[in-house]
């Protein structure tokens, strides 16, 4: 387009080709439009319904087995059959017609005989799917094994071969053994929501077999998908992991590790590694995890919560009293991460006071007081295990004996009652049996048990918040929930633990009898340590302590906790307290935590504060993978799989035979197309000539 | 290239080319001197270069034959047996399937 001989000289040139390009732009803001207005629909929408909520079995390995499910990589996929009742199996391993099928089970029915009878029919059944149910079961059942931790605990052949094994007492007799199986279907948890009515609809409208007469296609299917990268044993799956010349290097599987927390009352010198002269320890010990049969549901709350609660709510009971009047030996606090699989934590933390790679090291510890697990009502009776092995010595023994009596006078005028099991039997499964294993130290271990657990849902996701009786009158808020001190706090054991924990901690370090009336745990910190841990962990309380971001699992929850509660404010800006890099601090001796504190009443920016205290993390790597024995005897060398994607959908699926049908078609009309033009192009001449005739007549 | 058009002498050099580039453990270029040079060597009536050419495709399709054979025996055995040689299998393997021994 030429420009108009007047542009340049008079002004409404412009605006005249401005009309022009602005009246295009509005013929495409008016296409635009059109396509706004135009909706789309997706087939894959109207052929799957993908589930929500999917929790699978992941696989772990250690150094000679792998446990946990498998999946296909594309997917199982299996007609639905909702199983009634044992006797059903039958239909799916043996009668039903249309294999492979994927069974859902109700909570009732996920039980040994079950599963192992589906496990050795696996070429018929494609996956399981458990429907968990909003209450517990009033069956107790626990999917670990009888006897946890029995290769790496202190009770081996040489140590005391009466007691190796479990020959004494069976820890957990209900267990079944179930989490430590090996599937080759995936099997997995839903809850009762919408999904699950969705499926149970789907199948009583095409899988039912009505009067006797079989479901016809198409059937109602599911596909679940967890395939699993890692196989056979620790030692394959780390070797595969550091292979340099394969074209696409991947990491199949992960070791097990996270951190453990722990803290002293009198500050140890951090970077001082090694034995420190002078230094006495008490060891203040408690478990901070769990597992169930499903990946990443660890509820624990008897199993793992109850201690550490307990102790840190002695820690609590304790501060004022070791600031005030210390005593002279000090106390560690040590929260031991892994101690479910092969008791990781503790045996890291050994390691490394063996290796000189800790505050502190074993010549250092006096004595070790382990609180188990504490939280079932059990008569308020709590009992104290010690190893008969290392009593056999008598200046072991004599300490253990001062020890006892010191928690029993501890527990004078509590509500409880604190006794030996009376009779020899071995140590409950707990992280002092690592340290025994190094050495012959005195100590207790304080359980709600005498002899098997009490606990009957031992490493299950059962083991809940439900289970410890923790209800709240219906009409409260969460605010008021955590403030509520319930029953439970009021009367249960782990209150009294607390107290009693406390008390003989601080007489066992030596301090002064004078002051034990004062240590008492607070009924209102273990409601609300309790709530935030077993009920919602997003609360009020948690929200001022812990960064939003770091709520999620024990570790740095507790971290923070044991920060708040044994620490004390200090005044610095928040950036500086962030770095630890002033030089007025001293991060030798103590860690520095910024928290984001409440709110004050009048606005909504929180005020933070800078938290110094003696709590920190130390590494919870099992040693095997530092010193690269993946077939280790010693160590825990479990690790967990990677895996891609994690998901299940349900849909329609038709016969096979028609399937086959619908692609033998398609087959044969490809090749009936391309003989049609093979033949149409080979007689092109006699087919298309006859057209050219006439025009050769020309006139 | 279409070999109507090509004269007898080049026709057995680029036979002869072939058949001795193939040795360096090229066994296709051996797969294609049988199949080009098939229809000259037997089909076509007979020239003087064709013995020469018949020689060559003759002992292309005994080489490739040979090939053929170790790398099946070799295939099969390090699929079957791959999962059982544990550490050798992987260290042997350019890619390791996941989830599977």
């Amino acid at each position: 387009t030429s420009t108009p001989a007047c542009c340049g000289v008079l002004p409404f040139c412009r605006t005249r080709k401005m009309d022009l390009l602005s009246s295009k732009w509005l013929v495409n803001l008016l296409v635009c439009c059109l396509f706004v207005g135009v909706g789309c629909n997706s087939v894959e929408k109207k052929i799957y319904v993908n589930l929500n909520y999917t929790v699978p079995c992941v696989r772990l390995l250690n150094a000679t087995h792998q446990i946990g499910c498998q999946s296909h990589l594309s997917g199982n996929v299996g007609v639905l059959h909702v199983l009634e009742s044992e006797e059903n199996l039958d239909w799916v391993l043996h009668s039903g017609l249309t294999p492979p099928y994927l069974v859902i089970l109700e909570s009732s029915l996920f039980t040994r005989s079950i599963m192992m009878k589906l496990k050795n029919g696996s070429s018929r059944v494609a996956g399981v799917a458990v429907v968990t149910p909003n209450a517990n079961p009033s069956q107790g059942t626990s999917p670990h094994t009888s006897c946890p931790n029995e290769n790496t605990g202190v009770y081996t052949e040489n140590y005391d071969p009466t007691m190796a094994r479990c020959n004494v007492t069976v820890w957990n007799p209900l267990g079944t053994g179930l989490s430590y199986e090996e599937f080759d279907f995936p099997i997995f948890a839903m809850k009762e929501d919408n999904d699950t009515q969705v499926i149970r609809q789907c199948y009583m409208d095409h899988n039912r077999a009505g009067n006797g007469s079989t479901p016809q296609y198409p059937l109602c299917a599911m596909q679940l998908y967890s395939h699993m990268s890692a196989v056979t044993d620790t030692a394959t799956c780390m070797r595969r992991n550091n292979i340099n010349f394969s074209l696409s290097p991947e990491m199949v599987c992960d070791p097990l590790s996270d951190f453990n927390v722990w803290a002293s009352t009198r500050p140890l010198n951090n970077t001082a590694k090694g034995h420190k002269e002078g230094e006495s320890v008490v060891l203040a010990a408690a478990r901070l995890d769990s597992r169930s049969f499903f990946f990443d549901i660890a509820p624990g709350a008897e199993s793992g919560v109850s201690g550490f609660v307990a102790l840190l709510a002695a820690a609590h009971a304790l501060r004022n009293a070791t600031q005030e009047a210390p005593p002279p030996r000090n106390i560690l606090y040590a929260f031991f991460h892994g101690e479910t699989f092969d008791y990781i934590g503790s045996s890291r933390m050994v390691y490394d006071m063996e290796k000189n790679n800790f505050a502190v090291d074993l010549d250092n510890i006096h004595s070790v007081l382990e609180v188990g697990q504490v939280g079932l009502h059990a008569e308020s009776r709590l009992w104290l295990h010690s190893d008969p092995v290392s009593r056999k010595n008598s200046s072991v023994n004599e300490e253990v004996k001062k020890l006892i009596l010191r928690l029993q006078s501890a527990a004078s005028g509590l509500n409880v009652s604190v006794e030996e099991p009376g009779f020899s039997q071995p140590l409950p499964p707990s992280s002092f049996q690592r340290f025994l294993r190094a050495r012959p130290i005195p100590g207790v271990v304080i359980e709600d048990h005498r002899s098997a657990f009490t606990n009957s849902f031992y490493e299950s996701m059962y083991d809940n918040a439900e289970y410890l009786n923790i209800s709240y009158p219906p009409d409260l808020t969460p605010d008021e929930q955590l403030e509520y001190v319930t029953d439970t706090a009021k009367v249960s054991p782990t209150l009294a633990v607390a107290t009693v924990v406390a008390r003989t901690l601080y007489i066992q370090a030596g301090g002064a009898e004078s002051r034990l009336g004062s240590i008492n745990a607070d009924p209102q910190m273990v409601t609300r340590i309790l709530y935030g841990f077993l009920v919602r962990s997003n609360n009020s309380w948690f929200q001022q302590l812990i960064p939003s971001d770091l709520r999620t699992g024990p570790r740095t929850s507790t971290w923070y906790l044991l920060a708040n509660l044994t620490g004390s404010t200090v005044n610095v800006m928040s950036d500086t307290c962030f770095n630890n890099c002033v030089f007025v601090l001293l991060p030798q001796m103590y860690s520095y935590l910024w928290v984001q504190g409440a709110a004050p009443p009048n606005s909504t920016e929180r005020v933070g504060f800078c938290m110094r205290s003696a709590a920190r993390l130390s590494k919870a790597l099992s040693p095997a993978f530092d010193l690269h024995e993946y077939t280790s005897k010693d160590y825990s060398t479990w690790t967990e799989s990677r895996w891609k994607t994690i998901k299940g959908r349900i849909f329609l699926v038709a016969s096979h035979e028609l399937e086959m049908l619908t692609l033998g078609v398609g087959v044969g009309v490809l090749l009936t197309s391309l003989m049609l033009t093979y033949i149409m192009s080979s007689k092109a001449d006699i087919l298309f000539s006859s057209g050219r005739e006439p025009a050769n007549a020309t006139y | 290239m279409n070999l109507e058009r090509v004269p007898n002498e080049e026709k057995l050099t680029l036979c002869r080319k072939y058949y001795l580039g193939g040795y360096a453990f090229l066994p296709f270029l051996w797969l294609v001197n049988v199949v080009w040079f098939f229809k000259e060597a037997f089909m076509k009536p007979v020239y003087t270069e064709q013995l020469q050419i018949k020689k060559y495709v003759k002992r292309s399709a005994l080489g490739l034959l040979l090939w053929v054979t170790v790398l099946t025996t070799w295939i099969t055995i390090f699929q079957r047996f791959r999962a059982e040689w544990g550490e050798v299998g992987d260290y042997l393997s350019f890619t390791i399937p996941l989830g599977i021994p």
